[in-house]
């Protein structure tokens, strides 16, 4: 019986051998995994069903007798792998490595490590989302910014939007995707 | 059109199916797949995707940024069952009682005890010793460049593991398929055409479990109703549906792809199925 996860306690540790550990986890970690999924996704129920399916896998597959650090770095990397999967899958881009995953145009201190999402804090997620959207916004010319604004920041409609700029729908629409197409242009460049 | 730059062709279409995928995204819908036609449409979406989330985040009062409290309830009981249910292995029954499995019969005949996870890593540890990490079954994969299973490169056991014996060879014969739980993995062991493989029993979308359907020879999601092929692969995505036009019953084609299931090791020693899986 030299088999190693063995809890160290009694024979009550013979029918339950981790009983509530993965509930501790769960608990502790499945708001910030969530936001961490839903960051990148940008949409609730694909974030559900990520969300779903890390932990799930957790169950399946995590060593719980391992320390808190270690399966929070293991949470972060099987989200990190779920997410890269999906937009593989369902975008079916060439590949996007786990590293590359979320870096974008995001300034390189959010870049996720185990340790900075250990502790994510509602005050600081939100001074940082601000900075993203102002540093990707501020890079693009004044008509861009401003479709993106009042698409994105206001959440208005087409026809809304359209009415705010003095411009047709069709016209907002063809703003807005060349207004991401710059978008995405510039997170690559500020990528390399 | 006097504050666009020109540009060498129209855009309009373009642009016009690429806002139904904005709109569902700012609307916290699940956006389609369907509108986003190439690579750099994939791009911008998931440069949409996380403008769409920062915004929402550094904008408070928008749904979505924060988990469904009902979400995350309806998952721990989701967890609380699995984690339940993990403890569980298939036994062989000692005389064969049951009749052949034949190709039409109901993928019913499965035999299942509860034991603790300590009486099977005694159990495993056993039948582990001297063992090489043989891959019979992995012999028969064909290549998937893109479709991998959850998690890349990765090898299907990391760290330590064991060969678990989970059926004999003639309680499978072709076309027939039967279940196992080992401590750290469920799947089933099919007999496709004289080849013996194992799959997971998880569905890669959201993880409800797989029933075999002899007729159709295939592994099928109840929850939304993919269908993966005996090699572990989506058979009823919208790739395969041009190419054949359809999928048995099905009304429509299975909207999205999935990765492909995990395929665990297998061998085949003394008439007996074993399967390598992880020690937890």
């Amino acid at each position: 019986m030299a088999t190693s996860p063995d809890p160290p306690s009694g024979p009550a540790a013979d029918t339950a051998p981790s009983p509530g550990r993965f509930e501790e986890i769960y608990d502790a970690h499945v708001v910030p995994i969530y936001r961490f999924i839903y960051a990148r996704v940008g949409n609730a129920p694909d974030a559900e069903d990520l969300t779903a399916q890390v932990f799930m896998r957790a169950v399946e597959q995590l060593d719980t007798t391992r320390d808190m650090g270690q399966i929070v770095s293991w949470l972060y990397r099987v989200s990190q792998n779920a997410i890269a999967d999906y937009w593989r899958a369902f975008y079916r881009l060439p590949v996007i490595g786990a590293d590359q995953m979320g870096a974008g145009w995001e300034p390189a201190d959010t870049a996720m490590t185990a340790s900075s999402a250990e502790q994510p804090s509602p005050t600081t997620g939100g001074e940082r989302a601000k900075k993203q959207v102002d540093s990707l916004l501020r890079r693009l010319p004044a008509n861009y910014r401003r479709v993106l604004e009042l698409r994105f920041i206001q959440r208005l409609t087409v026809a809304e939007t359209a009415d705010q700029m003095g411009i047709t729908r069709g016209n907002a629409k063809v703003l807005q995707y060349r207004a991401l197409r710059k978008a995405a242009l510039v997170g690559e460049a500020a990528d390399g | 059109m006097a504050d666009l730059p020109r540009e060498p062709f129209d855009e309009t279409d373009d642009a016009e199916r690429f806002d139904n995928y904005l709109d569902a995204l700012i609307s916290g819908e699940r956006p389609s797949p369907d509108d986003v036609a190439s690579g750099e449409e994939a791009s911008m979406a998931r440069t949409a995707a996380e403008l769409a989330a920062a915004a929402s985040v550094a904008h408070a009062g928008v749904q979505g940024a924060d988990p469904d409290p009902a979400f995350v309830e309806q998952l721990r009981l989701r967890m609380r069952q699995a984690d339940a249910g993990i403890a569980s292995v298939q036994v062989q029954l000692p005389v064969h009682t049951k009749p052949a499995i034949s190709p039409t019969s109901a993928p019913t005949d499965v035999t299942r005890i509860r034991i603790s996870r300590r009486a099977l890593l005694q159990a495993g540890a056993g039948a582990a010793v001297g063992l090489a990490a043989g891959t019979l079954g992995l012999a028969a994969l064909r290549p998937t460049p893109t479709q991998r299973p959850l998690g890349g490169d990765a090898p299907l056991v990391k760290g330590q593991g064991f060969w678990q014996s989970v059926a004999s060879v003639a309680a499978v014969p072709p076309g027939s398929a039967v279940r196992f739980t080992t401590a750290s993995f469920a799947g089933y062991v099919v007999n496709d055409a004289g080849q013996i493989r194992a799959l997971s029993s998880v569905c890669t979308h959201m993880g409800c479990t797989l029933y075999f359907r002899p007729d159709w020879k295939d592994l099928r999601c109840p929850c939304h109703g993919a269908s993966f092929d005996l090699q572990g692969q989506l058979a009823n995505g919208r790739d395969t549906w041009k190419q054949t036009g359809g999928y048995f019953g099905d009304a429509t084609a299975y909207p999205v792809s999935l990765p492909a299931l995990v395929r665990p090791s297998v061998k085949i020693e003394n008439g007996q199925i074993y399967v390598w899986t992880a020690q937890i």
